[in-house]
């Protein structure tokens, strides 16, 4: 493959994607570690790809957009406000406020004022063991994992990712990295969660961005009870 | 990193042991090598074995003499790496020949301020690109690389063909790389996110 061809055939953008079939792969390896052009452009979209995957981990809020409501001139008589068009959702809103304030609230103060102990589940990232360790929670109920990553050179911060047990992403958490730390305390809150095998994968990740997995994907077994 | 020609002159200063090329030369393949290997390996120890034994092998050769075209210098560490490859696979001894040579680690770059810095401008740049984006094109992004979803499931999710994954790619890429460019060229050789010790 020279270069024009891997321009035209948009080389980088399909090895990112891994669609080259293995014998193309390897033509545009050869191509790409020669042709420093290339070289730059393979790493600069698999720069552009780990930083993407960190800015779309984060939770976005969507702003709603409220249409401004137009003038009038007509004047609004206060007895508008009992139409059931208006009254119907405030009352509604306001039923539940009172809810929240006179029998929710209350009560979850009541349970955060109250000391409790999570249950807790210990993995090592550096050990690929046969053993799953377990950890049982109540339905709906937070926990903690203790998290062993030994102390790696050369990172600024690590990433942490939770799998489910249908191997779909939950959450992706950034750990900043403390110097002669090996354990870090995860908290997975509270959620419906099913029981099942979960995975925990710790990335380090660089000072310029690039992450490399550390260790081997953590695996624990979660147990809900009601 | 600062664009070097890979010629007579680098191949020299590589087997006299130059430091500065040295760092130059771990770094800028480190990271080529980085990629072609995760598509294979999936241990990360596997990964960093083999880059380090590739390296090792490389400047071996450098040292006896092997490299005869230093414009080639890329496509022959391309073609060690695939033999080390084809090595682990097989599950074979690891050549002995180079027990004798002191045992050398290629460790990951210094971390500097410099690199902190331009990796905020980079994410900065990163979060402008995406923020520019449709709300579908950027949740497409987030299913194939952050939740590394099947590409077919999410193209027809989403409605689209893979040529429009690639297109979508192809435009992030290209507003990204004019200040990825300015950033690595700034750096001294060496200052590079290069893989871990």
């Amino acid at each position: 493959m020279d270069h024009d061809q891997a321009v035209r055939q948009k080389a980088t953008e399909r090895y990112l994607l891994n669609e080259l079939d293995p014998g193309l792969r390897d033509e545009f390896e050869e191509h790409l570690f020669d042709c420093q052009d290339c070289a730059l452009d393979v790493r600069a979209a698999a720069m552009f790809v780990e930083q993407s995957k960190t800015v779309l981990a984060e939770p976005s809020v969507t702003p709603v957009r409220v249409p401004f409501p137009a003038k009038t001139t007509a004047k609004v008589r206060w007895m508008g406000w009992l139409r059931p068009v208006f009254a119907v959702p405030v009352l509604a809103l306001l039923t539940i406020v009172g809810y929240q304030n006179l029998i929710t609230l209350p009560r979850m103060t009541q349970a955060m004022g109250k000391p409790q102990l999570l249950p807790s589940v210990m993995v090592n990232v550096s050990t690929r063991g046969t053993e799953v360790p377990e950890v049982t929670a109540r339905k709906g109920g937070a926990f903690v994992v203790y998290v062993r990553i030994p102390p790696q050179a050369g990172y600024s911060q690590y990433t942490a990712a939770l799998y489910n047990p249908e191997n779909k992403l939950e959450w992706s958490l950034p750990i900043p990295m403390n110097a002669g730390q090996d354990t870090y305390l995860v908290e997975v809150p509270a959620a419906n969660r099913q029981s099942g095998k979960y995975t925990l994968n710790i990335q380090g990740v660089t000072a310029t961005g690039q992450s490399t997995p550390v260790g081997f994907p953590a695996a624990f077994e979660v147990k809900m009870e009601n | 990193m600062q664009f070097q020609s890979f010629d007579e002159s680098y191949v020299e200063r590589l087997r006299a042991g130059d430091f500065r090329t040295q760092e130059h030369f771990v770094a800028y393949f480190s990271e080529l090598l980085q990629l072609k290997l995760r598509s294979r390996l999936h241990s990360p120890q596997a990964i960093e074995d083999v880059r380090q034994e590739t390296f090792a092998r490389v400047l071996a050769a450098l040292r006896g003499g092997k490299i005869r075209q230093p414009e080639r210098l890329g496509a022959y560490v391309n073609s060690m790496c695939n033999n080390v490859l084809l090595e682990h696979y097989r599950s074979s001894q690891r050549d002995s020949s180079i027990e004798d040579e002191e045992d050398q680690d290629f460790p990951a770059a210094t971390v500097d301020v410099i690199g902190a810095l331009a990796a905020k401008q980079m994410e900065g740049k990163v979060r402008e690109i995406l923020e520019e984006l449709s709300e579908r094109d950027r949740r497409v992004l987030r299913e194939v690389f952050l939740e590394e979803r099947d590409k077919d499931d999410v193209c027809r999710d989403f409605g689209v063909d893979r040529d429009y994954l690639r297109v979508l790619l192809h435009r992030a890429k290209q507003s990204f790389k004019a200040l990825y460019l300015k950033n690595m060229s700034a750096r001294p050789p060496g200052v590079v996110a290069a893989g871990r010790h």
